[in-house]
């Protein structure tokens, strides 16, 4: 499985999907490009010079340093995973692109499912439909990655309680449904 | 082949000629292969001590949690958490951030959206806990753990180091590998190099390269038969000879890949002196440059076995560690480090 190290593609997604602040949080991070579809890991600079002898030996790792998302040639362009935008969000102290939900919405969402206006408690500025926005739970942290249907907050209040807010592509409970899937499985897009 | 691991053929021959009644009786009793009480006869000394180990593996194995502080800072957190959904726990002395399970709570621990956040990783037994201790890995390390998948130890290791410095994690498993992914991403761990590759080629690929080097062997299972039992039967001492001389060709090529001066921490799941001494003495002899030295870990530990059915093993096995089920109320289980001598 081809790997390639280097070029900023990632860090231009996160900037303009996350802003220039978070995309900051990742200055000391080099990118290592993996497999087809285009996954997209950050390693910190200590890991290159292993990585450096694997790529010398013929060989490719399988990935190194945290997964941080996939590339697309069609929208949305970049999936963030949830680790990256977990740590965003630390780095920037709110989240961002992102529905906080109660945690009965939370039970559902981990089952693939969409998430409905009804479980909604709290919307973070900018959604924009057809793009990421991120699932968190009442605890903060991400528990899903969603397209949005919605392009303001402000649309949520007049929607019906069933009407999907977010179109769910990737959920935690990925990690006990199928963690042993092949990684191109991995999101309903 | 060198001499510690054509010393088998005579540990078979005379496990095979003995017709001890009582060997026969816990055997049938228990229902294992006769060959293998006859050797933990040989490994502890009395029948009463072998009973209560074959009664010890009849018996659930705790299981326990490593609380996983590189995704929550506050270990305190997860455990609160965990314990409103009804779990106790008890704290395990020697493991600053695990955990025993007490009492379990409505939610399969394996499901807990605390699990799925990567709030700690769940083991099946306790022991496993004790090679990165062994290890002892710091964030200025550069780390090989030769036989990685699914992560537990990475996980581990990834811990201890902060998330900083560098481990290079191997397995030859496609299947066991997304399983390490899956592991490594959801506890949040960025110091790891992932490489698919059969470890014996991990010499070629990296030289002399590792501060600090695991091999949590593939082996039989034998200290894990509460897990396991078919194993009482499905295991005969020819398939301990073969595995014996593949973990002495993973343990050759995960020396030869440590720098000089550096730790080696080899351990296996099993109780078997083929496994785990004889391993380890045919390295010592066969590969040269590196001595035992005692694992540096807070739980006590029974010795390694340096005399079996007669035949002497080097005497600085004694310094490798073992538990057994009657003793320590875990799994069964080896761990021996080694330190390469320095140039
Ligand atoms: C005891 S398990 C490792 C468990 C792991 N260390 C953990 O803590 O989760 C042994 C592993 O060795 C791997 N293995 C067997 N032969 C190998 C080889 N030649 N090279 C690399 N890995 C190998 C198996 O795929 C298996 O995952």
């Amino acid at each position: 499985m081809r790997c390639v190290v280097g070029g900023g593609e990632v860090f231009e997604h996160v900037a303009r999907l996350h802003g220039s602040r978070a995309a900051e949080a990742l200055r000391e991070y080099v990118p290592l490009y993996c497999a087809e579809p285009l996954e997209v890991y950050l390693m910190r600079a200590e890991l290159m010079h292993a990585v450096e002898r694997i790529l010398k030996s013929g060989r490719f790792p399988y990935f190194a340093g945290f997964y941080a998302g996939r590339l697309r040639s069609d929208k949305p362009r970049f999936i963030p995973s949830h680790v990256l935008l977990d740590r965003l969000y630390k780095h920037i102290g709110h989240p961002v692109r992102a529905v906080k939900i109660s945690d009965a919405g939370i039970r559902v969402v981990l089952y693939g499912r969409d998430v409905l206006a009804e479980s909604v408690v709290e919307c973070f500025e900018p959604v924009e439909a057809g793009e990421v926005v991120s699932i968190t739970g009442p605890d903060g942290y991400v528990y899903a990655v969603g397209l949005s249907k919605i392009s303001s907050c402000g649309e949520i209040g007049r929607l019906r309680e069933k009407d999907v807010v977010a179109k769910t592509i990737f959920d935690l409970g990925w990690y006990l449904r199928s963690g042993t899937v092949p990684r191109e499985a991995r999101y309903k897009v | 082949m060198a001499g510690y691991t054509a010393l088998l053929e005579d540990v078979r021959r005379r496990v095979s000629e003995s017709a001890d009644p009582t060997a026969r009786r816990l055997a049938s009793k228990f229902g294992y292969l006769k060959y293998m009480v006859v050797r933990y006869y040989e490994m502890l000394g009395s029948w009463d001590r072998v009973e209560e180990l074959l009664e010890a593996f009849e018996k659930p194995l705790p299981r326990a949690i490593r609380v996983n502080t590189l995704r929550f800072g506050n270990p305190r957190e997860v455990i609160e958490r965990l314990e409103r959904l009804g779990y106790r726990f008890s704290k395990i002395p020697w493991e600053h951030h695990s955990y025993v399970v007490t009492k379990a709570g409505g939610v399969s621990l394996g499901a807990t959206h605390e699990f799925l956040l990567g709030g700690y990783y769940l083991y099946r037994g306790v022991a496993s806990l004790i090679p990165p201790l062994a290890l002892s890995p710091e964030p200025s390390d550069v780390v090989l753990d030769a036989a990685a998948a699914p992560g537990g130890k990475t996980t581990h290791i990834a811990q201890l180091m902060g998330n900083r410095g560098v481990v290079v994690a191997a397995d030859i498993s496609r299947e066991r590998f997304r399983a390490l992914r899956s592991n490594l991403e959801r506890m949040g761990v960025e110091n790891v190099v992932a490489l698919r590759v059969d470890s014996r080629k991990i010499p070629e690929i990296f030289g002399e390269y590792f501060s600090k080097s695991l091999l949590d062997s593939p082996c039989t299972g034998e200290g894990i038969i509460q897990v396991d039992p078919t194993r009482k039967t499905k295991t005969l001492f020819e398939d301990l000879a073969r595995a014996h001389r593949r973990q002495v060709e993973l343990l050759t090529a995960v020396v030869r890949s440590t720098a000089p001066g550096g730790l080696v921490a080899y351990t296996t799941c099993s109780i078997a002196p083929e496994e785990n001494e004889f391993t380890v003495a045919e390295v010592l002899e066969s590969v040269g440059g590196v001595r035992v030295v005692k694992p540096a870990v807070e739980v006590e530990l029974e010795p390694g076995i340096v005399d079996y059915f007669g035949i002497r093993l080097p005497e600085q096995l004694s310094l490798c560690g073992r538990t057994y089920p009657h003793t320590h109320g875990f799994e069964g289980f080896f761990v021996c480090v080694l330190e390469k001598i320095g140039p």
